[in-house]
């Protein structure tokens, strides 16, 4: 849904933007995908008659944060296991090979950028200069709560887009340089980057994610796409 | 202080082990087998990762801990484990440990051989082979793709083609037959890597930081791992590489964020080098019992330089 408002006002920006949901790559009648001496090739055939190639791309907001859901659950067992790991790979090598500004490329670890666990996050974010609070993680703790922040809801998220930073207002402007250290160091050209705020520590580094909420970085986060876009 | 973790009886690590033990270098074992004796406890606090680990009697600050080398097996496979149900405390403790564990392995400073996240690359062989070519490999001939057409058309301007998975799942390669050509269609459901098949002898480059071992490998059998149980033959000896090209396998270990890894190349009869992958945690030991090359003495010692 995001993607789709965010397809919007691009064009409405001059951007010329096709737009491939999951939905539709699930239905892809024919995948042509190549390495070797000649370069890099990717051609898709959709159900709709629309033919996707990567030499026509320029440039992608990518927010496949997993294989298409529709081909997942068309995907039965025995196989299954099998089917996924070498789909998900497959996505990996065609969504890399695309051409141009990649918001986010796709690593092993997520097809829109790393999914980190949040002891890396924070880690990465106490080396590029952000105020965090002190992780601990033990062998008595749930590994699955663990995978989540602090309850406390973000106050107030920080985009990074290539070198563009958003700043709410609320926020100290001087976060902006930590964050965009954090964007590189987390190999996230697009990252949304939350903070929590305390009386008492003031405003401290809350999470980030390589898929943040586009709508509510609003205009700002737009026109800085674009930008990245045009470059 | 450098600790080795994994199963003590397992082939790569005993024999880093057993050089730890012939060049006098102190170290520690963590035997998963043991993980019901096991705790880690630590904090990302003012920048330093720091914590304790407890092996049974004996515990350890992270901070002493200089270098690991992990050779960790899927902890919910482990044979104590075996007849614990779902949700025992046995388990649930050993799965809360491992990820502690691997946790702080993914933040540690010092050296780790090697960390999770560089070996995700090998998880996908055509995403790690347009990295390869970044490092001015050859990769072979590849396609991908769901329609038998393409396939066909591929066979015709590449002549014999060879099979295999597309993600870092084992699979024994083979070369595409007749059998499989009557079977094409089913590949319309699920997209199937093919790659020309390049002839010449397999070397195996095992690098470890600087340090360069090439084993070649002479097999009259497409996959040489399997060949002995295909009623075929493989024999390996240890090689020497051009100078530019052991350059070239080092900058790719250490592109590819590892200190450790097992490079497949495969050279022509023409010379022509080409790359078929990178494994980032190779099983070492068949190669070194082979050639006699020293690798598992590399390990050690870059473990041992890390202070």
């Amino acid at each position: 849904m995001a993607a789709v408002w965010a397809a919007d006002r691009l064009r409405d920006r001059g951007l010329i933007i096709e737009t491939l949901t999951g939905a539709e790559l699930a239905t892809t009648i024919r995948w042509d995908h190549r390495i070797g001496r000649s370069g890099i090739i990717l051609e898709l055939d959709l159900a709709d008659g629309r033919r996707f190639s990567r030499k026509d791309s320029a440039g992608v907001l990518n927010r496949l944060s997993y294989l298409p859901s529709a081909w997942v659950q068309r995907v039965g067992s025995p196989d299954r296991d099998y089917a996924l790991q070498e789909m998900y790979a497959f996505f990996l090598s065609w969504l890399h090979s695309l051409p141009g500004p990649l918001l986010n490329p796709p690593v092993p670890q997520g097809l829109c950028g790393n999914w980190r666990h949040p002891s890396a996050w924070t880690f990465l974010a106490c080396q590029a200069g952000l105020p965090v609070q002190i992780y601990r993680q033990s062998s008595e703790d749930d590994p699955n709560s663990l995978w989540q922040f602090a309850a406390v809801p973000a106050a107030a998220t920080v985009f990074v887009v290539a070198d563009q930073v958003i700043v709410p207002p609320e926020l100290p402007f001087q976060l902006a340089e930590p964050c965009r250290l954090l964007a590189i160091a987390a190999g996230t050209p697009l990252l949304g980057i939350d903070f929590t705020f305390d009386e008492n520590d003031g405003w401290r580094f809350g999470g980030a994610s390589v898929m943040p909420d586009l709508i509510r970085g609003g205009d700002p986060l737009l026109d800085a796409m674009a930008t990245a876009f045009a470059t | 202080m450098i600790l080795l973790c994994g199963i003590p009886s397992e082939s790569p690590l005993a024999m880093v082990a057993d050089r730890l033990d012939a060049e006098g270098i102190d170290y520690r074992i963590l035997n998963q087998r043991q993980v019901g004796n096991y705790s880690i406890s630590w904090q990302i606090e003012g920048g330093i990762v720091d914590g304790t680990l407890s092996l049974g009697r004996e515990t350890y600050r992270l901070k002493d801990i200089n270098s690991v080398y992990v050779r960790l097996m899927d902890d919910r496979l482990l044979p104590e484990l075996k007849q614990e149900p779902d949700g025992s405390s046995a388990r649930r403790h050993a799965r809360s440990f491992h990820e502690a564990l691997y946790r702080w392995l993914e933040i540690a400073p010092g050296r780790i051989v090697n960390r999770s996240d560089p070996q995700g690359s090998n998880g996908s062989k055509p995403y790690q082979a347009q990295l390869i070519l970044k490092y001015g490999f050859r990769v072979p001939e590849t396609i991908i793709t769901n329609d038998p057409e393409l396939v066909l058309a591929f066979q015709r301007e590449h002549g014999t083609l060879i099979y295999k998975s597309i993600s870092g799942i084992r699979s024994i390669v083979k070369a595409l037959d007749e059998d499989d050509l009557g079977r094409l269609e089913d590949i319309r459901w699920c997209p199937v890597q093919f790659q020309a098949l390049v002839p010449g002898n397999d070397v195996r480059v095992h690098v470890v930081d600087r340090e360069v071992f090439p084993t070649e490998i002479v097999s009259d059998k497409v996959d040489y791992r399997y060949a002995s149980r295909n009623g075929g033959s493989a024999e390996l000896r240890a090689i020497e590489l051009a100078p530019d090209i052991a350059e070239q396998c080092v900058a790719l270990t250490r592109g590819l964020g590892l200190a450790f890894a097992g490079i497949d190349l495969k050279i022509t009869p023409d010379g022509e080098i080409f790359c078929f992958e990178v494994n980032p945690c190779p099983a070492f030991s068949f190669y070194e019992a082979n050639t006699e090359q020293p690798i598992a003495r590399a390990v050690a010692r870059y473990l041992n330089n890390s202070s």
